[in-house]
């Protein structure tokens, strides 16, 4: 095997055509992954918390909604929000948007089950507790119940930030530059080194999400968690 | 989210999108991105480069806009006008009545013929399409040809030509079909072009224009009208030699110029050597 | 936009396309499910050096994307294999059980992708199935005298197994939804054959429409059935007053 393939165009591979156009490759599958994972985050921490807080019709509503959207695949998501979106509602969506939305919702649909179990797994007794000193039930979740339960739903969150990760490879269908639609173009090009070429492509993605594994799971150690 | 869309923004509707690319100071035209000399990533400049991008370079010009070129494969050329995404198609887009119904096409600036690549000796007339397993892209003119003339072919349709190539290549199809310069372009490219060849038939003529939105008169008035003055100009044939001129690695003689009638000087491809 | 659905011919190519999906995804579901329990086997081997090995496998396949996967085993690959074995692949090799001929490469391509890739995820809630047995059962097997095998057979697997019976479910409900990749390799499943009918109808509401609804059928269907196998169990129906 000839990895020449490799440094010829490492710096294509990083970051696109960046400074002559917009920003790609391992660049741009880092910044589409941050975008999400904090997107996905912030989602499912508001999903979560009205899932656990909610009983009744609105509640049936909304695990229908995140039913739904994980039982879609991701490809199916990203084809209605890019595709779709524009001809019904008039809103243009660049790919990169389009993406970030996507996988915004449904690891916001995968992270509101996972903090709803989280809060659920709490004693009672902590928001018994929490009333009875008279906190209301904003502040009994603040104060009280949030602190306890998001160190339990850690691992949760790492897993689907690795996920996010390697579903920005998906960008690649509708024509993202992100780095395997990059490592494609080049592959195609050259035509004789794809073996080398995807290998090289799986080891940053194996780099990205081992950062985001061993990096938080360090920062979990510090609260004295056992991982999942 | 909220903040995201507002950031799209929204477009009115059909109004004039011409006035808005003037407006804007960006011509976003969708190009190949795996098909050289068409559209290709230059590794030197890593941008995109090619026949198409020089006329869209050529148009963008003339509006005195910028250019920004976004790369597709073919079945994205019609979603991504449709929807908006992009103001033109310069993408070796074949000229269809099937596709005239949710595009409009400006008048033809380059012909070509459906041929094929196949290892030396394999493909000799195309009675014997029939029998092979054949590799086409999907969303192209290709495909729906070779289902209707040649239904007993096994057709693996593939999002790109270099795909479809490398299948070749492979020994997962035994011959690739598409319009005869692209092939031309692929074999120029290709490390052991020598095993394969590109059979001297052609089984369908077709012209190529750039796709216009449905309904927008007068940016297709205005690309016919530039299509029209660089052939005066000069400029398309110089343009042509960038790419098929003879010392390029994709040498063929320009039998189409911009203006001819349908069906006149059809085929741009001199037979294969 | 909703003039008249899709012609019958379009949802041919839609249910064909469904039929390959499913097969694709029934055979990789049985073969990963094997190979994963397999591999969580290597995992806890008490010979470091297959548990070391059988970890980096894990962590190579968990942690790299799919799509990168399924472009390696169909593209590089076969530009690795010696000429006549892709001949050989390619080739047909007459008709299988039920008339259903031999696969296409891709699909096998497909196969091994999609089968390697989800083992490993099956590996991991295998294990998490495994270590969510009570230590106390283990020392308790002990203290009673039975043997090593015993006590995996008759204690830990089957509490192992009632543990990961949902994780396995969504792992199988997670197979179907990533068949949808294979398009990107050429193979007619529904996502492909969605993107088919869009191309020559240009009708992108009806075509995407009709796949999403098939592929949540799916996927309900194998919750559903879980939910019916746990229902099932004995010791649930035990504990029920």
């Amino acid at each position: 095997m000839n990895f020449a393939v490799i440094s010829d165009n490492l710096l294509y591979f990083m970051v696109g055509s960046w400074p002559n156009g917009p920003i790609g490759g391992a660049a741009l599958t880092v910044l589409l992954s941050l975008a999400s994972a904090l997107a996905s985050a912030v989602l499912g921490l508001a999903l979560g918390i009205a899932l656990s807080q909610s009983k009744g019709w609105p509640g049936m509503a909304l695990r229908t909604v995140l039913g739904f959207l994980r039982a879609v695949p991701v490809l199916m998501l990203i084809f209605w929000i890019y595709f779709l979106l524009p001809v019904v509602f008039g809103l243009d969506v660049p790919g990169v948007g389009a993406v970030t939305v996507a996988l915004a919702l449904i690891g916001g649909a995968y992270l509101a089950h996972a903090v709803s179990a989280g809060i659920d797994s709490l004693p009672r007794g902590q928001s018994e507790a929490a009333r009875a000193l008279g906190l209301g039930r904003w502040d009994a979740l603040r104060l009280v119940i949030l602190p306890q339960a998001l160190p339990r739903m850690a691992p949760s969150f790492v897993n689907q930030w690795v996920a996010l990760i390697k579903d920005t490879s998906l960008a690649y269908v509708i024509g993202v530059s992100e780095l395997s639609f990059v490592a494609t173009q080049v592959s195609n090009r050259v035509m004789v080194y794809p073996a080398e070429i995807y290998l090289f492509v799986a080891a940053v993605y194996y780099i990205l999400c081992m950062i985001v594994e061993v990096g938080i799971g360090r920062a979990a150690a510090r609260y004295r968690i056992r991982p999942a | 989210m909220a903040l995201l869309v507002a950031a799209c923004g929204g477009r009115e509707g059909p109004d004039d999108r011409l006035a808005e690319i003037r407006e804007a100071g960006v011509l976003k035209v969708a190009a190949f991105d795996s098909n050289p000399p068409f559209g290709f990533v230059d590794p030197e400049t890593r941008r995109i480069a090619g026949l198409d991008v020089d006329y869209a370079q050529a148009l963008a010009d003339r509006l005195g806009v910028r250019l920004e070129v976004v790369p597709t494969n073919p079945a994205n050329r019609i979603p991504l006008l449709t929807s908006g995404k992009v103001d033109l198609v310069l993408a070796n887009f074949t000229i269809t009545e099937e596709r005239a119904r949710q595009v409009d096409f400006s008048i033809p600036y380059f012909a070509s013929g459906q041929q094929f690549i196949a290892r030396k000796g394999v493909l000799t007339s195309p009675e014997q399409l029939n029998g092979l397993r054949i590799g086409v892209d999907k969303g192209t003119v290709n495909e729906i040809n070779l289902r209707d003339k040649y239904p007993q072919a096994t057709l693996i349709a593939y999002d790109d030509t270099p795909f479809a190539f490398t299948a070749l290549r492979n020994g997962n199809v035994e011959a690739i079909s598409q319009d005869g310069p692209k092939l031309i372009g692929v074999l120029a490219h290709a490390p052991n072009a020598d095993e394969f060849e590109i059979p001297p038939f052609v089984i369908s003529q077709d012209l190529i224009g750039v796709g216009v939105p449905k309904g927008q008169a007068a940016l297709k008035a205005f690309v016919d009208q530039t299509l029209t003055e660089l052939e005066a100009s000069g400029e398309a044939q110089r343009i042509y030699d960038r790419s098929f001129g003879p010392q390029t690695r994709t040498p063929l003689a320009r039998t189409y110029r911009i203006g001819q009638p349908a069906g006149a000087g059809a085929s741009n491809l001199a037979p294969a050597a | 936009m909703f003039d008249g659905f899709l012609a019958p011919r379009y949802l041919a190519w839609l249910l064909e396309g469904f039929g390959v999906t499913l097969t694709l995804s029934a055979l990789t579901s049985v073969v990963a499910l094997g190979l994963g329990f397999i591999l969580c086997m290597a995992r806890l081997s008490p010979v470091r050096l297959v548990a070391a090995g059988a970890g980096l496998w894990l962590s190579a396949f968990r942690n790299t994307p799919l799509l990168v996967q399924l472009f390696f085993w169909y593209f590089g690959v076969s530009a690795l294999l010696p000429e006549n074995w892709t001949g050989w692949l390619n080739a047909s090799h007459g008709d299988f059980a039920f008339g259903l001929g031999w696969p296409s490469f891709e699909f096998l391509a497909g196969f091994v992708g999609l089968t390697l890739y989800s083992a490993a995820f099956m590996a991991e809630e295998y294990r998490a199935g495994i270590n969510g047995v009570p230590g106390g059962q283990i020392l308790a097997g002990r203290a009673l005298g039975l043997g090593s095998g015993v006590i995996w057979r008759r204690i830990i697997l089957p509490q192992a197994a009632r543990n990961a019976l949902p994780p396995l479910a969504g792992q199988v409900m997670n197979v179907v939804k990533n068949s949808s990749l294979t398009m990107a390799i050429g193979l007619a499943e529904l996502s492909y054959a969605s993107r088919q009918v869009e191309t020559e109808t240009f009708r992108a509401f009806e075509a995407f429409g009709a796949a999403t609804l098939l592929y949540i059928l799916a996927v309900a269907a194998i919750e559903a059935a879980s939910q019916v196998l746990i229902a099932r169990d004995p010791l649930r129906r035990a504990a029920r007053p």
